[in-house]
């Protein structure tokens, strides 16, 4: 699934290089299934942070999702390859990054509120995706 | 953001609130930091977000807790301002239309209480998303379809209480409603419909009352608090196809209306059909400076280089039909029959079969997605936008009237035009998408300049908008001026009577409690 969904986001990026203009896009892939929430108290620390990204942020930021769309012009424009537009597939990202873009928002992105990730879901989440560093 | 206190609310009577409600949900779902006010403002708000500022939030669990909470909110004189998911962008987001109201977050109460493939219903709490619905019934194979709006991040019920629609049979999602649990600004609780009698069978089936109904008082409404409602779903069809018109000139929208609103009226075509503008496809292609790089509106005649450089139509029609192949095809003959009346070249075909993949967009199939949003990147920045929503008769002649008004008035504003009609059967739904940069404060001012415009010319002329933002919910609800708003007059009388502490959702939709009426200057754009 991953490699299908990396194939995707490089075929879109190749029609689409920042401050040029896209051909027809591309097929969509097919819809991407979240993960279900892992049990337990959203209060709690420690649950499973992919689990926790794919449910709450998945969204927008699972293939063909809004924000993954925007970001492949994003990264294509800061000279990073497209697959890295899928924020699992990113080795820069810190955990104290996530937080403030989490709750501050970017761009289009809006700040999220803590029913949208619990303090300790963001905790969790930060983790799974800061985790190259 | 600022922290905004409710009226005649003190700081220690404001403090000693929301230490009442963390008793009832636990203080880490009282939520009063200067990042949470942040969180539930308007993040597309047209000018500073602190326009509308909530105060706090306060995210209840459970009835009882919403019960709980909303007999606080009347001891403490704290109005509160109900949210599904929070999610109603371009139409102010989870801010609250009086400033210093508490955001009621019903977001943690999302469970899928229950899904009938057999009746094809399903009956949720407000926090359950389009996405939560659609994987719940991917991962049961269960024979059944959801309707999705173009914003799919949101709650189910939440649009459809906005009166939000979509683009399948079951696109006029309000119309899916059937039986509702609210809690009363009391904090009493009423089953509406079937539900009224205990342990009826029927809450969630047959879609009226013993006597008046009144489901739909609970949409657009500052009346309850919706806390689960029942919600009819289309069963899964064995086939489906896609019949993919362009239409070339702008005035053809006259025709395809004319053609395409008897047949949806006489039930050939089942689905709501969308129709956008050009411009609907271009902002998939790029942003707005990679196709024209001045200020003010795209001319004319870039217009139509852009058109034909990109074999676009000016508007496109992709209809679908659903149910058993031959009776597709039976219906299809009859669509490409009455489009060839019109127009020489066929559509492009695609079929579907069950068991065949869908795409992740397919906002007609019924797939959840928010990528649709991807058109407030247009103009870049925060990606803000509106919507100017009017709704008309779905002829010629009303169509074209309403196109011709609004396309002057927003070219008169050297703003881009991006209309859809959305053709629900007898009326249409004329959406135009405003779209501005937030931080650039002339785009700001030119866009309410604009929008204030284009609810009054359109009023003059006899329509009316189905949903607004914050701003302007005052200035529609004026609109609606029959008998010296003998309707604003009506929702306040039933208002003042259920709620007459006035805490619930003041000024939503322009209807003011008496005890909050003093507020209804500020916040209106």
């Amino acid at each position: 699934m991953k490699h299908s969904i990396a194939r995707w986001a490089l075929g879109a990026a190749l029609l689409a290089p920042a401050a040029q203009v896209l051909a027809d896009p591309p097929p969509l892939p097919p819809y991407q299934m979240r993960a279900p929430a892992p049990a337990g108290n959203r209060l709690s620390p420690g649950r499973d942070g992919k689990a926790l990204f794919e449910n709450h942020c998945g969204y927008c930021h699972l293939a063909a999702g809004m924000g993954t769309n925007l970001l492949v012009k994003q990264r294509l424009a800061a000279g990073a390859g497209p697959a890295t537009a899928l924020l699992a597939n990113r080795d820069d990202l810190t955990a104290a990054y996530v937080h403030a873009v989490v709750r501050m928002g970017k761009g289009a992105m809006p700040p999220q509120t803590r029913v949208d990730a619990t303090d300790s879901e963001l905790d969790s989440v930060a983790a799974y995706l800061g985790r190259g560093k | 953001m600022k922290l905004v206190l409710p009226p005649r609310v003190g700081p220690k009577a404001f403090d000693a609130a929301l230490t009442a409600f963390a008793g009832v949900v636990g203080k880490e779902w009282v939520m009063a930091g200067d990042a949470d006010r942040d969180a539930y403002s308007d993040i597309y708000a047209p000018g500073p977000a602190d326009q509308w500022p909530a105060s706090a939030a306060v995210a209840p669990g459970s009835v009882e807790e919403v019960q709980a909470i909303v007999r606080l909110a009347n001891q403490h004189t704290i109005p509160l301002w109900p949210v599904s998911r929070g999610k109603n962008l371009g139409y102010g987001t989870a801010a609250p239309r009086m400033a210093g109201s508490v955001v009621l977050d019903l977001g943690r109460m999302n469970r899928i209480i229950d899904i009938d493939a057999r009746l094809a219903t399903c009956v949720l709490e407000p926090g359950v998303s389009f996405f939560d619905l659609y994987e719940a019934v991917q991962r049961e194979k269960l024979p059944l379809w959801l309707s999705v709006p173009g914003n799919a991040w949101g709650s189910v019920l939440g649009n459809a209480f906005e009166h939000g629609i979509g683009y399948t049979p079951y696109g006029l999602h309000a119309r899916n409603l059937c039986g509702f649990e609210v809690v009363l600004p009391d904090g009493d609780l009423v089953r509406t419909g079937m539900g009224a009698m205990s342990g009826n069978h029927a809450w969630h089936l047959h879609p009226m009352s013993f006597g008046p109904t009144f489901d739909l008082a609970f949409t657009q409404s500052s009346l309850g608090v919706v806390t689960r409602a029942g919600l009819w779903m289309q069963p899964a069809p064995a086939a489906s196809l896609e019949l993919v018109f362009d239409i070339p000139n702008e005035d053809d929208i006259g025709w395809v209306i004319d053609t395409i609103a008897p047949l949806k009226i006489a039930g050939t075509i089942d689905q709501n059909v969308f129709v956008p503008s050009w411009l609907g496809k271009m902002v998939l292609k790029g942003q707005r400076h990679d196709f024209w790089d001045k200020p003010g509106a795209i001319p004319e005649w870039r217009v139509k280089e852009l058109l034909a450089q990109y074999k676009l139509g000016y508007w496109q029609v992709a209809l679908r039909l659903y149910g058993e192949e031959p009776v597709i095809r039976a219906k299809a003959d009859v669509v490409r029959a009455a489009m060839a009346r019109h127009l020489s070249a066929p559509p492009a075909e695609h079929w579907w079969h069950a068991g065949d993949p869908m795409n992740a967009m397919d906002t007609t199939m019924g797939v959840p997605s928010a990528a649709p949003l991807q058109m407030s990147d247009w103009v870049g920045g925060r990606g803000a936008h509106m919507g100017f929503s009017p709704v008309v008769p779905a002829t010629a002649e009303h169509v074209m009237g309403q196109l011709k008004r609004s396309r002057a008035i927003i070219a008169a504003h050297d703003v881009d035009f991006y209309a859809s009609f959305t053709i629900g059967g007898r009326f249409a739904t004329n959406i135009n998408m405003l779209m501005y940069d937030r931080d650039k404060p002339d785009q700001v001012a030119n866009m309410k300049r604009l929008f204030s415009a284009l609810i009054g010319e359109t009023a003059k002329a006899g329509y009316g908008e189905y949903r607004t933002h914050l701003g302007w919910m005052d200035t529609v609800m004026d609109t609606y001026d029959f008998n010296n708003h003998a309707l604003r007059r009506l929702n306040e009388k039933i208002k003042d009577a259920l709620d007459p502490n006035g805490i619930l959702a003041p000024g939503k939709q322009g209807v003011w409690p008496s005890a909050m009426r003093d507020q209804a200057k500020a916040g209106r754009v």
